[in-house]
Formats: C-alpha cells, sequence, structure tokens
C-alpha cells in the first residue's frame, strides 16, 4: 500500500497542469472583467433596502453573464460586482466607495442606499471621475451640486405626486377636501409635501394635516380629528405597516372617503395581502410597477421578460427599488456598448447621452444626471390587484371612486 | 361630542398598553431584571398566533393560551438555564444578559421569518361598535377586555395560590423566603416564565391589531417601560392603571398638539413622575 507506484505520478502531474491552467484562466477572465462596486447596507436597519438593490444588480449581472458578457472595444467581459456591507452606517459608505475605487479598481460604482448615502458618496464618484449610478435617490439636493459622474434611476418626490393630483381633480370636480397624514421621517414627509402642494395649485382645500411620529402605535386621535373633518380625500405616507394600521384604524374610527391614497406601501403585494378586503380601492404611486408594460433595447428586452426572470431567480415581483438596481446594471451595459470603450469618462458620456426605451420605461438623464424621462405609474386595487390609472399608454382602467 | 371618542380611543389603546407591560413589570418587580427579551417575546406570540390561524385556522383569541403557554416553556428554560446564573448580580448585568439575548432571539426570528410584515386578517372581523358619535372597534375592544381577563388572573394567582404567594415572598425577602423553605431557584425561572406567558399572549391578542414583525419588539418594549414606571413596578393594578393613563394622555396629546408629537409628550410625562412620585401611581413593595 505504501510502495511508490510510479504511475500515480502521472495523473499528478496532469492535476497540477490543470490547477496552473485553472489559475491561468482565471487570471485570463479577470482582465476581461468589468467590476463594479457596489457598497451597500446589508446589514443594520437600512439592510432590507440593501439587500434589494443586491436582488436587482445581482439580476442584472446574471442575465448580462448568460448572455455572454458586454461587448466593448473588440473585447467581451464578464460582469463583476464587488460589494461591500458598510451596516447601514453613511461615513462608512463613503469610506467603502472610495476603497473600491484605489484598492478593489473597480471600473464603476452602484450608489449606496436612499438619497442621504447617495449624496455623501457621490463626491468621491466626481473626485476619482467614476460613473455612478443610483437606484433609491430622488433628492434634488444630489443634483444640484453640480457634479458629472452620478446618474439616478428615480425622479424627484413630485413626479410621484403631481400625477394623482392632476389624475383626481380631472374625473371628479366634487372633490374639495383634503387631510393629509405623514409619517415625520425623510422621504415620506418630503412627498406628503410634494403633494400638499400639487393639491393647493389645484385649488383644493387642505381641511387637516398631521405629522405623526416614527414608531407610532395609534393613529386614532388624528384619524379622530380627520373623521370630523370630513374629508373628500384622506391621504397618507408611510412605510407599509404605519399604511396597514392607518386603513385599520380608519375602517375602526368609521372615517371614509371617496378617495384615499397611500404611499408607499400598496404597490407592494403584500399589502393587499394582509389588509385584505380594506385594500379595495386604495390609490398609490410607485416609481415602478411590475404591471407596466414597456418593450426595450436593454438586456433584458421587456417589462413580461424581467417580471419572469424575476419569478425565476426569486420568486414572486420585484418592487421599484429592485427594479431600479436592475436598470442602472442595465444602463451601464447600454452605455459601455455605446461608448464602445470601458473607459470611464468615455461611459460617462455616453450615459448622459443616452436615451432608450428599457424593460423599466424611458430612461433619459437631466443636466444634473437624475432621470427625467420615466412616467411614474398612477395606481389603484381592485380586487387585490393593481390596475395602472395613468400614464396613458400603459393604463389598465378607469379611477373608481369609494362610497362616502 | 369629540372628546368622548378621544376617551374612548385612549382607553382602548390603554387597554393593549396595560396587556403590553404586566408581564414585563412582573418580571423587573420581583426579580429586579430589566427583561429587554419581553418586546420580543411579545413579536413571538404575535408568530405564534398568526400561524396557528393560517395553518389551523386557530383563531388568535384562542391562541392566547397556546402562544402564553409556548413562551412559558421558552422563558422558564432561558431563565433556569441561563439568566439564573447571574440572578443576584446587579441590574445592570442581568439589563446586559437580556439585551444580549434579545439581539440573538430577534435575528433569528428575523432570519425565520424575515422582516416582512403578516398580519391576521380574519375572516370574521368583529364589527365597530357605534354608541351615537362614538365609535368603539370591536378588536380593539374584544383585545382590551381579555387583556383585563388575564390581568385580572394573574392576581389572582398571586393573591390565591401558593406559588403566587412565595412569588410574593421572594419579591418581599429573598433570603427570608428561602429560610420558610420556598425554593427560590424555581420560583425565579417560574415567575420570568409566568412574565414570558403574558408577552406572549398579549402578542396573540395584539396580532390581530398591528401588523406582525420581529421590528415592533423596540416599540413594545418602550411602551411597557412608560407604562411600568407610571403605574409602579410592585403591583399588577399598577400596570393596568398606568396603561390606561398613558393611553388616555397620548389620546388626547395627540388631539391638542398633533400626533408628531404625542411620544415626547408621554416620555416628559414620564420624566415629571419619575421627579415628583418615583415609585409611579400605585408603587408598593410586595406584588400582587
Amino acid at each position: 500500500m505504501f510502495t511508490t507506484n510510479p504511475s500515480l505520478k502521472a495523473p499528478s502531474a496532469v492535476a497540477a497542469a490543470g490547477i496552473i491552467a485553472v489559475l491561468m484562466s482565471g487570471l485570463a477572465s479577470a482582465q476581461d472583467s468589468i467590476k463594479i462596486g457596489a457598497p451597500l447596507p446589508l446589514t443594520g436597519p437600512v439592510s432590507p433596502e440593501g439587500l434589494k438593490q443586491k436582488r436587482g444588480y445581482d439580476l442584472w449581472a446574471d442575465t448580462a453573464n448568460a448572455k455572454g458578457g458586454i461587448k466593448a472595444g473588440g473585447k467581451t467581459y464578464k460582469v463583476e460586482i464587488v460589494y461591500t456591507d458598510y451596516a447601514s452606517n453613511t461615513p462608512r459608505a463613503v469610506q467603502s466607495a472610495e476603497r473600491m475605487i484605489t484598492e478593489d479598481k473597480v471600473n464603476f460604482l452602484f450608489a449606496p442606499f436612499g438619497s442621504g448615502a447617495t449624496k455623501a458618496a457621490s463626491a468621491i464618484a466626481e473626485k476619482y471621475r467614476v460613473p455612478m449610478i443610483a437606484a433609491s435617490a430622488s433628492a434634488a439636493e444630489i443634483f444640484d451640486q453640480g457634479f458629472k459622474y452620478i446618474f439616478s434611476s428615480l425622479t424627484g418626490n413630485d413626479t410621484v405626486s403631481v400625477p394623482i393630483a392632476n389624475l383626481v381633480t380631472s374625473k371628479n370636480k366634487d372633490i374639495n377636501r383634503v387631510t393629509i397624514l405623514a409619517r415625520n421621517d425623510l422621504f415620506p414627509l418630503a412627498v406628503a409635501q410634494e403633494f400638499e402642494k400639487a393639491v393647493k395649485e389645484k385649488g383644493l382645500e387642505v381641511v387637516a394635516s398631521e405629522r405623526y411620529a416614527i414608531g407610532t402605535m395609534d393613529h386614532s386621535a388624528a384619524i379622530t380629528q380627520m373623521r370630523a373633518a370630513r374629508p373628500d380625500w384622506f391621504y397618507a405616507s408611510g412605510y407599509i405597516n404605519d399604511l396597514m394600521l392607518i386603513r385599520r384604524q380608519m375602517n375602526d374610527l368609521g372615517l371614509r372617503a371617496p378617495v384615499i391614497t397611500m404611499l408607499a406601501g400598496p404597490a407592494y403585494t403584500e399589502f393587499a395581502k394582509t389588509v385584505g378586503p380594506l385594500a379595495e380601492g386604495i390609490t398609490t404611486m410607485s416609481w415602478w410597477h411590475p404591471a407596466v408594460r414597456y418593450k426595450g433595447k436593454d438586456v433584458f428586452g421587456s417589462t413580461e421578460a424581467f417580471n419572469a426572470a424575476w419569478e425565476k431567480k426569486y420568486g414572486g415581483e420585484a418592487d421599484y427599488v429592485e427594479a431600479s438596481a436592475a436598470v442602472d446594471g442595465a444602463i451601464l451595459q447600454m452605455a459601455i456598448e455605446a461608448a464602445d470603450s470601458i473607459d470611464p469618462e468615455k461611459v460617462r458620456d455616453a450615459i448622459a447621452a443616452i436615451d432608450a426605451e428599457t424593460f423599466y420605461g424611458r430612461v433619459k438623464f437631466g443636466p444634473g444626471g437624475q432621470i427625467n424621462s420615466l412616467q411614474p405609474p398612477v395606481l389603484q386595487l381592485i380586487g387585490g390587484k393593481p390596475v395602472i390609472l395613468w400614464p396613458d399608454s400603459i393604463k389598465s382602467g378607469e379611477l373608481k371612486f369609494l362610497p362616502k | 361630542m369629540i372628546y368622548l371618542q378621544i376617551v374612548a380611543n385612549g382607553i382602548v389603546l390603554g387597554g393593549l398598553y396595560a396587556c403590553i407591560a404586566v408581564g414585563f413589570s412582573l418580571v423587573w418587580g420581583v426579580l429586579n431584571v430589566i427583561n429587554i427579551l419581553h418586546g420580543t417575546f411579545i413579536v413571538l406570540g404575535s408568530y405564534v398566533a398568526y400561524f396557528g390561524y393560517v395553518r389551523f385556522g386557530i383563531h388568535p383569541f384562542v391562541s392566547i393560551v397556546i402562544a402564553g403557554a409556548a413562551l412559558y416553556g421558552l422563558g422558564y428554560l432561558l431563565q433556569a438555564g441561563i439568566i439564573n446564573r447571574v440572578i443576584a448580580a446587579p441590574v445592570l448585568i442581568t439589563l446586559t444578559l437580556t439585551f444580549g439575548l434579545d439581539l440573538i432571539l430577534n435575528n433569528a426570528i428575523l432570519l425565520a421569518f424575515t422582516a416582512d410584515y403578516l398580519s391576521v386578517t380574519l375572516a370574521h372581523p368583529l364589527p365597530s361598535l357605534e354608541l351615537g358619535p362614538v365609535f368603539l372597534p370591536g378588536d380593539r375592544v374584544a383585545a382590551m377586555a381579555l387583556a383585563i381577563v388575564l390581568t385580572f388572573l394573574l392576581q389572582r394567582l398571586l393573591r390565591d395560590s401558593r406559588i403566587g404567594r412565595a412569588i410574593v415572598a421572594v419579591r418581599m425577602d429573598r433570603e427570608a423566603a428561602a429560610l420558610m423553605g420556598v425554593d427560590v431557584k424555581r420560583i425565579n425561572a417560574v415567575t420570568f416564565a409566568v412574565g414570558a406567558f403574558m408577552a406572549g399572549a398579549a402578542g396573540a391578542l395584539l396580532s390581530i391589531i398591528y401588523p406582525i414583525s420581529p421590528l415592533n419588539s423596540q416599540v413594545f418594549l418602550g411602551k411597557a417601560f412608560v407604562v411600568c414606571v407610571l403605574g409602579g413596578l410592585g403591583s399588577v393594578p399598577g400596570a393596568i392603571v398606568g396603561g390606561l393613563v398613558l393611553g388616555v394622555v397620548e389620546s388626547f396629546c395627540g388631539y391638542w398638539f398633533g400626533a408628531e408629537h404625542v411620544v415626547t409628550l408621554s416620555f416628559g410625562l414620564l420624566l415629571i413622575l419619575l421627579f415628583v412620585r418615583p415609585s409611579g401611581l400605585l408603587g408598593r413593595r410586595g406584588y400582587g
């Protein structure tokens, strides 16, 4: 058993050669890959959002690689996404972005989660002249800095407030009295303020406007007050758990209104499932929704194809952050192919010049880098399913008013 | 007339607060353990009720007993196996220990059930009662009534049963109770487990009212703190009074000053009370 058998040496030499070959091919493929740095909050309070972005990026990378990678300058590149976890701590997001450029030598960046961290990291992208695309940043303050390397696939907060004000007022002239219940938190408050501005411009009267603190367990005081104000239109902003509780307490306390609008929550399948019959007739807006129907020249090809790929990889439906992350990859891919180069400056110019249809909608960026071609849909839940009321090009139903 | 509705809102909310706080108060009062796990215990109770309803069609009100029993077992094991080792240590040590255990348990729930919100949507929800201009939400009123019944039963347990008297004896004087033949270690574990039972039962009740997620545990814990300090640590009726006072105060604050100031005002009230009456409204030594 323990005597040396010369015949065993040959296979081991073959194995060694094989290992070297694998290592060599590893080196070769490393040269032919495009590295994109994605600092994300994979742990900590906003980790659910960070994980959503990761799912979007991963689906794009898998799809692009399965279709043979990205072609530029006569070469074919594999997509490689480098992740770091900044543990929901914005200063660390900025450090991660910088280290990815200087140490990991990434070619491009995907922005961290949310407007705050994206704004902070945009200074790094600008300093090193590396294009960075953001999936979840909508605040105007990011795009009026005069930066050239930051792009975002979410439109401003007014675009998820103004269209619904226009739609409701055009359908029914008797809607006059509006009550607004807003979560006192960055995005929900900003979007509610945009809504208040929009309905006032339409000549409606805001008869009650209340803010509630983060972690509020009871909305009965505000709802009692709003019931006394007899609204035609009840609007609430917050996250899904807040809105579920608000909707139930409205019912408990007998607050009814012909139009009930809630943001952001009813666009998720979870909402209709958990709120049950009380979800009926609620209107909302979302930057993107799986019910939209677009055809595109991007790697996914159409909304249906994107939905199918999503279902296959993760099950269920993507939400707007997940779709926005996936389209960021698709945008980068289109820009690299248009520039026919992976040179960051050339790709930056190609992103700035892009005007393309995608599964996500039309993609075209304004001078500050924020997408300005997207028309976030107005949705209404009918029979537990979202019906698209606007834009007209993808409309699937008419606005229904609730009994007063 | 609107004030009647606000009082009604406050009382219904207060009943739920009392039910959140009573187990926490018991453990703090008797064992001198600030049980950071309490919020997570409530959330676990809600999950038991949720799965009981969705999988087996068991009404959440029936699940009160099931969730309570499950949490009783878990609480007993945690106390007898881990917390008892440091039970005599200063309160900061037990607080740190339960804080650590809470991190583990809460993250385990996150892993198992994710942070997605679940909700028990009853096939036959209880309708709201309309008494003239006042609306009383049926499910909340029922939950509040059951919470008060449970709290009353706990009170009877402490007053009338051998084990209850032993718990009160340990609360009053640990050494003397041991000299009288009380198995202090066992009573510690039973007390902690009864606290967990109340948390699990509260979780089952709340499952029909609040969306269920591990992220709620901190909110429940915060309310339990305020209610306990308001009502006084040494008393079951204190938890009810503390809960009702907090509910009514929050309800009026929300109406007069706006919903965004409710939390600030209720914690402000807590600070004032700590200053003028640190033992709480009904606080005294000896539980029950």
